[in-house]
């Protein structure tokens, strides 16, 4: 057995690979610190994204449920359009077309500029469905029952239903934010150079490393879609309601 | 001037006597195609605890709902007080801090504990402070038998300890009228009978009530009056000693013979 298959593998195959990997690990360690940098890069467009994606989705799933028919109707119009967009078709727009001058605010590069518009919109228009849906979700009876003490509908939808809508949209929102991690990556496309892009130029300079720069730029994603997880699962537990679910 | 205000202390003396606390004229309701009130009448005077029965679908729920404006009436009229209520430029949210309601399904704040539960419309709705509203709740519960629930939530109560709350919750608001709606028939018996000792004592204690309920017992020795609606209509109406022993229509007699066997 042990004689076939070292007739079957001979020593001398399998030396070069090994030493032709481990060179290009050597080159993936050596530039950590420029890979790390794109990572930085891929964080803080997440993040934003997210964030951007928050402030305007909840507000927009609140307005598409209880809005007046024109508000609803605009907002219910606009998610569509995005929804039915190609993030690619969407960051392109914003780097090309929108003007980008408007968000003096962000004190950033015009590519992370665009790609936050672009992945936080994108994102809004995801976010106000999981927040639609967590609000519609809650048994009627609950507004019925603060409109009964006297609130007003407002009042009754910021103190009873916004709460228990926001536990309820943890488990999608988990979802949202791998996605818009992963799609950071999209980004590459208009110049920004964010973890991908970093990886990509390595590769252009020792194209052997190929594989050994996508898998680490894989595990990088990887651990940051773990860690992200892990936290928001902690934060479900630490808002359960108690003795619920 | 003088005059005047004689006048309206003069009214106002004329409406404490002869008005009812609760009038409600003519009302009319449909849903779509289906014609749930054809002309109803009830007034309930002040203390006074009206029990309402009928067939499943034959409108009691809806007719509380009336009162509270959770649903519109489309004819007719509905005082309070004698406030006409209905009135498109009523206060509705003022309407509903005077009229408590206690709900089938109880409907606790899910995401609050008892004592928030209560609190929440002191704060909100009457303005009270943190403090205040925290006195306030706790004397409720209090007196609702649930000292020791206070920071418990929903969830982790009885089906009756949930329905106390809920009436805590709607007393904490002073109302001048309570409705319930079948309050205990989701619950065990055993667990109705603490929120059934609630309401008799909320009825000793002078409070007005509409109650929805085929709970024989709470009927006969509180209600001041029941009201068998069906079809749409005030079929029969009187002191429980009457409608149980000698009704006068012959459907009364067949329905709560039916329901009390
Ligand atoms: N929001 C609504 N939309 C349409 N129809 C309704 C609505 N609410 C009530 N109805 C109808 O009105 C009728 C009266 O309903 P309601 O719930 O008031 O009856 P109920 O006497 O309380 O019955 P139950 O004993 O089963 O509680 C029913 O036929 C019901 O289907
Ligand atoms: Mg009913």
């Amino acid at each position: 057995m042990i004689a076939a298959s070292s007739t079957a593998l001979p020593l001398e195959t399998v030396e070069p690979i090994a030493a032709v990997a481990a060179e290009d690990w050597l080159f993936v360690l050596d530039n950590y610190e420029y890979l790390l940098a794109g990572a930085v890069i891929t964080v803080a467009l997440t993040a934003t994204s997210i964030v951007l994606g928050l402030l305007l989705g909840f507000p927009a799933g609140a307005i598409e449920l209880y809005g007046g028919r024109f508000s609803s109707g605009v907002v219910r119009k606009a998610g569509v359009a995005i929804r039915g967009t190609p993030i690619l078709v969407i960051m392109v727009f914003t780097f090309f077309v929108f003007p980008l001058e408007w968000l003096y605010v962000l004190p950033a590069s015009e590519p992370f500029q665009a790609a936050v518009l672009a992945l936080g919109v994108r994102s809004a228009a995801y976010q106000s469905q999981i927040f639609r849906g967590a609000l519609r979700s809650i048994d009627p009876g609950q507004l019925e029952a603060a409109q009964s003490i006297g609130m007003s509908k407002r009042e009754a939808i910021g103190y009873v239903l916004v709460p228990q809508a926001l536990r309820r949209s943890v488990p999608g929102f988990q979802n949202e934010f791998t996605i818009v991690l992963k799609d950071t990556s999209i980004a590459f496309a208009i110049g920004l150079g964010e973890l991908l892009r970093h990886s990509h130029d390595l590769m252009t300079q020792q194209t052997t490393a190929a594989l050994e720069l996508f898998v680490f730029a894989s595990l990088i994603y990887f651990l940051l879609t773990i860690s992200t997880n892990r936290t928001l699962d902690y934060v479900n537990d630490r808002y359960a309601i108690p003795g619920e679910g | 001037m003088t005059a005047q205000r004689t006048d309206e202390r003069d009214n106002e003396r004329r409406r404490a006597e002869h008005e009812p606390l609760l009038r409600i004229e003519n009302v009319w309701k449909s849903f779509g195609t289906e014609q749930v009130f054809r002309g109803i009448d009830l007034e309930v005077d002040r203390g006074d605890v009206e029990v309402l029965v009928g067939p499943s679908g034959s409108g009691k729920s809806t007719l509380l709902r009336c009162v509270n404006r959770l649903t519109e009436i489309d004819e007719g009229a509905i005082y309070l007080d004698g406030e006409r209520v209905t009135d498109a430029d009523a206060n509705v949210n003022e309407l509903r801090q005077q009229v408590g309601m206690v709900f089938q399904d109880i409907n606790l704040f899910a995401h609050l504990t008892a004592r928030e539960n209560v609190t929440l419309g002191l704060r909100r709705v009457r303005g009270f402070g943190k403090s205040e509203a925290r006195d306030r709740a706790d004397r409720e519960l209090a007196n609702v038998g649930l000292s020791d629930q206070v920071d418990s939530y929903p969830a982790q109560l009885s089906g009756g300890q949930k329905q106390r709350v809920g009436i805590a919750r709607a007393l904490a608001m002073d109302p001048k009228l309570m409705l319930f709606d079948e309050p205990t028939s989701a619950l065990d018996p055993e667990l109705s009978n603490s929120v059934l000792e609630v309401m008799e004592r909320l009825v000793e204690a002078g409070m007005t009530m509409l109650v929805v309920t085929h709970e024989m017992r709470f009927a006969r020795s509180a209600a001041d009056s029941i009201t068998f609606l069906e079809g749409g209509q005030v079929v029969e109406r009187g002191p429980p000693e009457r409608l149980f022993e000698r009704p006068e229509r012959e459907r009364t007699r067949e329905f709560l013979e039916s329901i009390y066997g």
